[in-house]
C-alpha cells in the first residue's frame, strides 16, 4: 500500500460507499496482481500471503522463516513497499500489486541487485537472500544511490546468520554506486 | 508453520460501520497486524472477528489542523516518519517511529497500533507450549505472575516506542465509539495498575486520530535496546526541558509509562533513578536496566537543547 500521507490542506473526503455485502466473512475473495499476473483468491479469512504464495501459487522463492515478523525472509513488495508476507492477510490485498523475488528478474536476466548478490557470493545457506534482494530492490528503486547508513538500516529488516552481512553490503554498495 | 486461529474478517467502508463492527463481541481492530497477528499465532488473543480499516483511507491521512498535526491512527509509522511536518517540526516523533522494530515493520505498523500496543513480558510473549510448561501466567492462561509472585497484578511492560515522545509533546488521542467521540491526552490513555488492563479504551471504542501540537519546546527520544534494529525497548526515555526544569517520561518498566519532573534539569537523572524500578519482564538484566535509567535520562537530557 502506498504511503497515505497528505502534506497539508484540509481533511480528505470520506470514501464513497461501495454497496452492500460488507459483513463479517470467514471466506474472502480478493483480486490482485502477483508479479504482473492477475490472481483471484477465494480463501479462508485466516490465509496469509506467505501461505498463499507458497502453497497455492507454488512461488516458493518467498521463504517461510519465523512466521512472526522478526526475520524478514518472507519480504515481498506490495505496491512497491516492502511487507512481511507472513503478517499480511490475503483478505487485505484487494487491488494490490504484489512482487515476489520471482518477479525481480526481467527477460530471463537477473536484476542488478540479484546479479550483484550473486557475483559477490552474498549467500551461504541462502534462506535470507530472497527477502534481502526484495528489500534492497525497494530501497534502490526509491533512492538509486543510498549511503551506507541507508543500506544498513534497510538490512536491519533481514536476519542473516551466515554471512555477517559483509558481502551483502558489498553487493548493495556496488549497485548503489552505479556499478563502480 | 504457526497457523492463525479461526476468525472472520470485515472491512467496513464507513466509520459508522467500523464502530458497529468493532462493538461486536470478540471483535478486534486490525491495523498493521505486526503485533496482533504474531500474538494470535501464539494464541495470546483469539478474536472471532478482525475489523480492517483498509476501506477507510481517511483514517490513514496526515494533515495540518490549526496548531495541531492530525495523524490518522491507521497512518503507517513509515508515513509518519517521512511526513514533511513531522520531519521539520516534530523530529522526536520521527526518531521514535524510526526505532520501532525494522523499516519493513514500520511500513506495515501504524501509529494507532503503536499507541494500543499490548504490554509485553518475557513470560507472556512466548509460544503456547512454552507458556503451558509454566502453567501460564496472569496475563495469559494462568493465575501466577512469574515476575512478581506476591504482586497484586500483572507487570507486563508498556513498550510502545512513540508514546513517551507523544506524551511530552502534549498529544491527544481522539477516540470514537457508538456513543460519540472523545479526546484524551496520551498521558491519560494508560493505567499502570495492571498490565492486563493498561489501555483505557471502553469495549467497542476505536482510536481514530492522534493530534500532536506543533509548537513547544523540543523533545528528545532515547531507546535502550540490545541491537540497533528489531528489538523492543529494554528502556524507553523521552525528555523535555521546561525553563530551568525538565520532565522525563520513562517506559518499558511497567504497565504504563512513568513521568518524572525536576525543578532543576540537572536533578532529573537521579530523580528518575530513584523513582523508576524496572521489574524482571525482560530477558535483559533488571539491575542493568535500573542502572540505565539514570544513564539514559542523562544522555537524553544532554541531547536536549536548553530553551
Amino acid at each position: 500500500m502506498s504511503d497515505p500521507t497528505r502534506p497539508g490542506g484540509s481533511p480528505p473526503e470520506p470514501p464513497r460507499s461501495r454497496g452492500p455485502g460488507r459483513g463479517p466473512a470467514s471466506e474472502v475473495v480478493a483480486s490482485f496482481l502477483v508479479n504482473g499476473e492477475a490472481v483471484r483468491a477465494l480463501v479462508p479469512a485466516t490465509r496469509t500471503l506467505l501461505e498463499f504464495l507458497r502453497d497455492e501459487l507454488g512461488l516458493t522463492g518467498t521463504k517461510h522463516g519465523c512466521d512472526l515478523g522478526d526475520c524478514g525472509a518472507c519480504t515481498v513488495l506490495v505496491d512497491g513497499v516492502p511487507r512481511l508476507a507472513c503478517l499480511t492477510l490475503v483478505a487485505e490485498l484487494e487491488g494490490a500489486a504484489v512482487t515476489t523475488v520471482e518477479g525481480l528478474a526481467a527477460d530471463g536476466r537477473l536484476s542488478p541487485i540479484q546479479d550483484a548478490l550473486d557475483r559477490h557470493g552474498a549467500a551461504q545457506c541462502g534462506y535470507c537472500t530472497p527477502g534481502i534482494a526484495v528489500n534492497l530492490t525497494a530501497l534502490l528503486a526509491e533512492e538509486p544511490h543510498p549511503d551506507d547508513a541507508a543500506i544498513r538500516e534497510v538490512l536491519g529488516s533481514n536476519i542473516c546468520r551466515c554471512t555477517g552481512y559483509t558481502r551483502i553490503l558489498d553487493a548493495a554498495r556496488e549497485v548503489a554506486g552505479g556499478g563502480q | 508453520m504457526l497457523p492463525l486461529p479461526r476468525f472472520a474478517w470485515q472491512a467496513p467502508d464507513t466509520l459508522h460501520g467500523l464502530l458497529d463492527a468493532a462493538a461486536r463481541p470478540g471483535a478486534r481492530i486490525l491495523a498493521g497486524g505486526t503485533d496482533l497477528l504474531p500474538s494470535m499465532k501464539h494464541r495470546l488473543h483469539r478474536p472471532s472477528l478482525l475489523v480492517s480499516a483498509r476501506r477507510l483511507p481517511e483514517l490513514a491521512a496526515i494533515y495540518e489542523d490549526g496548531d495541531d498535526l492530525c495523524i490518522g491512527a491507521f497512518a503507517t509509522l513509515r508515513a509518519v516518519r517521512r511526513h514533511p511536518v513531522v520531519r521539520a517540526e516534530l523530529p522526536a516523533l520521527a526518531d521514535a517511529c524510526a526505532t520501532v522494530a525494522t523499516p519493513t515493520i514500520q511500513a506495515m505498523g501504524t501509529l494507532g497500533g503503536n499507541l494500543c500496543l499490548d504490554t509485553r513480558c518475557a513470560f507472556y510473549n512466548q509460544p503456547e507450549g512454552w507458556r503451558q510448561a509454566l502453567g501460564g501466567c496472569l496475563k495469559a492462561d494462568g493465575d501466577v505472575c512469574h515476575v512478581a509472585r506476591k504482586g497484586a497484578g500483572c507487570y507486563a511492560a508498556h513498550s510502545a516506542d512513540t508514546v513517551p515522545v507523544l506524551w511530552l509533546l502534549g498529544a491527544r488521542a481522539r477516540i470514537a465509539g457508538r456513543r460519540g467521540t472523545r479526546e484524551v491526552p496520551v498521558s491519560e490513555l494508560y493505567d499502570g495498575a495492571d498490565g492486563r488492563r493498561w489501555l483505557r479504551l471502553e469495549p467497542g471504542e476505536v482510536l481514530t486520530h492522534v493530534l500532536v501540537p506543533r509548537r513547544g519546546a523540543p523533545v528528545v527520544h532515547h531507546k535502550v535496546r540490545l541491537r540497533a534494529s528489531i528489538d523492543y525497548a529494554a528502556l524507553l526515555v523521552a525528555v523535555r526541558r521546561e525553563g530551568s526544569g525538565a520532565r522525563a517520561v520513562i517506559s518499558a518498566v511497567g504497565p504504563a509509562p512513568v513521568e518524572v519532573r525536576a525543578a532543576r534539569a540537572e536533578e532529573l537523572p537521579d530523580l528518575a533513578h530513584a523513582r523508576v524500578k524496572p521489574l524482571g519482564t525482560h530477558v535483559v538484566s533488571t539491575a542493568w536496566r535500573r542502572h540505565m535509567v539514570r544513564v539514559a535520562v542523562r544522555r537524553a537530557l544532554d541531547a536536549c537543547p536548553v530553551p
